[in-house]
């Protein structure tokens, strides 16, 4: 678990943190969100033990990194942006090295490092040197180190910056495979990413916390589905607009004339793709697509930053 | 700490450093060691070995230079940082690191003394008291260097730094004798590792200078560790 109390930090006449108060728990995925220069990094550094703050305290496992390192950051697994590699090593000897550095005992050490090479990928590359790496498996290895020693604890910056969309699919599948065992903290400004992801959002704007809310709560109260319906439009409409609880009916342009295309906002009870379904299913008109349109995270992350 | 020395001292031997400096300083001390006493048939190994701080002080900001600038130039201290390795064992484990390979280089001119043994005598008290005087001198340069390279932000500043510093300890003597303010003249003696070194070249073991390297040494092997862990309060990037 990691509790951040009021951390503020300033370099000299920059206050890049104030009082910025989280909670993240094991089990569950936080996002830190926020624009370049927000703050996110600095936060991370500070949480990880490589920063201290100008006021306030983190609590790893209960741990202060400052006072108690060896306790703290035992628990702790961080990948920085930009991914610290000692570039003369192969992938097998850092990942040892790494492995070494969070204290594991010797002889687990080799098969550790087989495994985590195996979820992460790198076993192809495991005698290659990491100056030879590509900036994709370049991160793969940043993160491969943060998982060695199996801290319970997870820092990760921008895990999937630099990565082809197969790659990106892959670490985030990692991601969520992790998030059973692990707590997890993770920054990124890829907004699809986060709500993929995340359990918990905290939106930073200019070093101060703007939002920390569950993701599921962040849909306000109502859901919106956009479907595509084969069948008589105006027989179709007429119907739709029965339904249960529903707040407002758009109907979208289609080109087919014997489609129609809407979308539909009901309240958040109400349960939007059982409804639509079951209606056609009577109408006997087929739903060629129904998809659940999710709250706007975009318009969300705005106005959270909107001075 | 084992951990850190080991990666450090072998990453000596896997980039061209380790062995361009041993190479060098094997190179360079043989070319002394003719001049001074091959082609003068003598085998003083005390004034060959005086000789050789030179090249303690012009080579020793090869090994220091890539210490702590190189792992922030690359992003690697968060990777100790956020380890539970203290950072007093990283900055010991990286001094200790150089230190090896500037041993490996001192035995290796060892040869020397095996050549005057072969050809004429070689004391071994005198060889000692030698040895012992010019290794605490180089490890002096080494701590000193590595201190100064935590103020340099790439490896080709931190050897500039590191030679700068360097020089400025060998001429302290001189700047000693050129100002006439005692306090400072007489400090700037103490502090000369020229002076401190002078007893052991005329085979005097001297505790005083004994003393000195020693607590100079762990001065400044501190103060790096201080000024790294002022740094996470200060600086943006940790160091």
């Amino acid at each position: 678990m990691i509790d951040v109390q009021g951390i503020s930090k300033r370099y000299g006449h920059v206050q890049a943190l104030r009082d910025v108060h989280l909670t993240a728990e094991k089990g569950r995925v936080l996002g830190l969100l926020g624009q370049n220069g927000a703050g996110k990094t600095t936060l991370l550094n500070i949480i990880t033990g490589c920063l201290a703050p100008t006021s306030g305290r983190v609590l790893i496992n209960g741990y202060d990194p400052l006072l108690t390192p060896s306790k703290a950051k035992q628990a702790l697994g961080y990948m920085p942006e930009h991914p610290p590699l000692y570039e003369e090593m192969t992938v097998e000897e850092y990942l040892r090295f790494a492995a070494e550095l969070k204290q594991m005992p010797r002889n687990a050490i080799p098969a550790h490092v087989t495994e985590i090479m195996e979820n992460t990928g790198l076993t192809e590359m495991r005698y290659r040197m990491l100056s030879h790496l590509s900036k994709g498996y370049r991160q793969r290895a940043g993160l491969a180190q943060a998982l060695c020693g199996n801290p319970e604890v997870l820092v990760l910056d921008e895990p999937t910056s630099g990565l082809d969309p197969k790659q990106i699919t892959e670490i985030r599948a990692l991601i969520l495979a992790l998030r059973k065992e692990h707590t997890i903290i993770f920054s990124s400004h890829i907004l699809p990413e986060v709500r993929q992801l995340c359990d918990h959002v905290v939106i930073l704007h200019r070093g101060a916390v703007k939002l920390d809310a569950d993701l599921d709560g962040l849909g306000g109260n109502s859901a919106t589905v956009h479907c595509r319906i084969q069948g008589d439009k105006r027989k179709l409409t007429a119907a739709l607009q029965h339904l249960d609880d529903l707040q407002s009916m758009q109907i979208l342009s289609s080109a087919e004339p014997s489609e129609l295309t809407v979308s539909l906002t009901f309240g958040k009870t109400a349960m939007p793709e059982k409804q639509v379904f079951t209606l056609c299913s009577a109408l006997g008109t087929p739903i060629l697509r129904m998809t659940r349109h999710e709250d706007d995270l975009e318009q969300i992350f705005l106005q959270a930053i909107a001075e | 700490m084992k951990t850190i020395y080991k990666r450090e001292f072998l990453s000596y031997f896997r980039t061209p450093i380790g062995y361009v400096f041993i190479g060098v300083f094997s190179a360079l001390s043989s070319v002394i060691f003719y001049l001074n006493n091959l082609s003068a048939l003598s085998g003083e190994i005390l004034i060959f070995l005086s000789q050789l701080t030179l090249l303690v002080m012009l080579l020793s900001p090869l090994l220091t230079m890539r210490l702590i600038s190189e792992d922030s130039q690359k992003h690697a201290e968060k990777l100790l940082l956020s380890s539970p390795v203290p950072l007093p064992s990283i900055v010991l484990g990286k001094y200790l690191a150089a230190a090896s390979v500037m041993l490996i280089a001192i035995a290796l001119t060892n040869v020397c003394t095996v050549i005057i043994m072969i050809y004429g005598t070689a004391f071994a008290g005198e060889w000692f008291v030698g040895y012992l005087g010019f290794t605490l001198q180089a490890l002096s340069f080494l701590a000193v260097d590595m201190f100064l390279t935590c103020f340099a932000r790439n490896q080709v500043s931190a050897a500039l730094l590191a030679f700068a510093g360097n020089l400025m300890l060998w001429i302290l003597d001189l700047l000693a004798d050129a100002i006439p303010v005692d306090f400072i003249s007489n400090t700037l003696g103490f502090m000369s590792l020229y002076d401190r070194y002078e007893p052991f070249i005329i085979g005097q073991l001297s505790f005083a200078s004994l003393t000195f390297f020693i607590t100079f040494i762990a001065l400044f092997v501190i103060a790096t560790m201080r000024l790294l862990d002022a740094r996470r309060f200060s600086q943006g990037g940790a160091a």
